[in-house]
């Protein structure tokens, strides 16, 4: 079954209804599958905006600095209702992990010297180690398509850690040279031209 | 007091608008700032409040509130939270008025593709720093090896290997 909205008109959505749908995402928003969702309720389900805008959308979101998640939404309130729909999508996608963080803080602070507890919260750091440490395996193995990139990897890694080189200035001096060494490296776009 | 709260709004307003990536790259930074330059939190504590940011839905940088929280209280907490998260939301929504001005697909490529070895260099960095937070002994450095080979080989999300991890070192580390 091929449901494509693509024709239908967009139904307008209140400020309380993206707060409500964005809100629910926030809440559910572990690891991945949120660029998922949001296309799902925002898209397929409501009509609130293209496939193509949220595609731009997303595009945009991953080029601009901070998570993803929270600039889709922003991106998607705009478009949704303007700069009312971007402030309520920031705060509703911001205020329940806030929320929930300053909650399981609070259990945090009151629990973490008691010994059983001590040793399993640093069962629970090495884990979050464990992850980080799978995060950068894979995406250096996403690099290594392009062996030179893997100096730019460890002369950042190197950089930071070792020289204390503040991350301005890594991206100020690195990130021109590597960004310009892809152009080049790509300098006939992959996508096939006309 | 209020000294504290400049310090946290440049300290997180300015890792916010460096945010590159999804703002994976900011850890190092962060624990430069936080627990040798600043001293709000030690360590082990900074590796904790990672690991609940990264345990709790939302973006791990969330731990700022944490953050805030253990150098001044509450509102501390707030004042955190909202320097990290504000400044690059106001950077996105000019980008979202702005956008369709802009050489999009040539932009994705540079910054996404282009950025990407830095990107990966400082999440090594990230390890590193927040590997500062737990004993270096055989037990943490098992569960760690553990937990990424499942991550890497199995569908298993972070939650559920963190509170694994955690019934590991309830046993395995005193």
């Amino acid at each position: 079954m091929n449901n494509t909205a693509a024709e239908a008109p967009p139904k307008p959505a209140s400020l309380v209804q993206l707060a409500l749908v964005i809100g629910s995402i926030a809440l559910t928003s572990f690891g991945g599958g949120q660029k998922a969702s949001i296309r799902k309720s925002v898209v397929r389900q409501r009509s609130w905006i293209s496939e193509d805008d949220f595609l731009e959308g997303l595009e945009l979101a991953q080029i601009m600095p901070g998570p993803n998640l929270t600039n889709l939404v922003v991106y998607v309130g705009h478009r949704v209702r303007g700069w009312a729909g971007a402030l309520t999508a920031f705060l509703a996608v911001s205020i329940p992990p806030f929320a929930i963080i300053l909650a399981v803080g609070a259990i945090y602070f009151r629990i973490k010297d008691i010994p059983l507890v001590h040793s399993a919260l640093l069962g629970c750091a090495a884990g979050a180690i464990g992850l980080t440490l799978a995060n950068a395996l894979e995406m250096t193995g996403d690099q290594l398509v392009w062996p030179v990139s893997i100096v730019f990897v460890a002369v950042t890694a190197v950089a930071v850690s070792w020289f204390k080189v503040p991350l301005w200035a890594v991206l100020l001096i690195l990130g021109p040279i590597c960004i310009g060494l892809h152009r080049l490296r790509k300098a006939p776009p992959a996508e096939s031209k006309a | 007091m209020s000294a504290l709260y400049w310090q946290l709004v440049s300290v997180f307003s300015s890792l916010s608008v460096l945010g590159f990536g999804g703002g994976k790259g900011i850890i190092p930074q962060l624990h430069q700032d936080a627990v040798m330059k600043y001293q709000w939190v030690t360590s082990a504590q900074f590796t904790e409040f990672y690991t609940i940011g990264k345990l709790v839905p939302g973006p791990t940088t969330i731990m700022a509130a944490l953050i805030g929280y253990a150098a001044g209280g509450p509102v501390a907490a707030a004042v955190a939270t909202a320097a990290m998260f504000v400044p690059a939301a106001l950077v996105m929504y000019t980008a979202t008025v702005w956008w369709r001005k802009l050489p999009q697909s040539a932009m994705k490529s540079a910054v996404v593709g282009g950025l990407a070895p830095v990107i990966v260099g400082l999440m090594w960095s990230s390890v590193l720093s927040v590997g500062k937070g737990v004993p270096q002994t055989i037990p943490a450095f098992a569960i760690i090896g553990v937990v990424a080979l499942l991550s890497l080989r199995t569908k298993l999300q972070a939650p559920a290997l963190i509170l694994g991890a955690g019934a590991a070192g309830l046993v395995l580390i005193r």
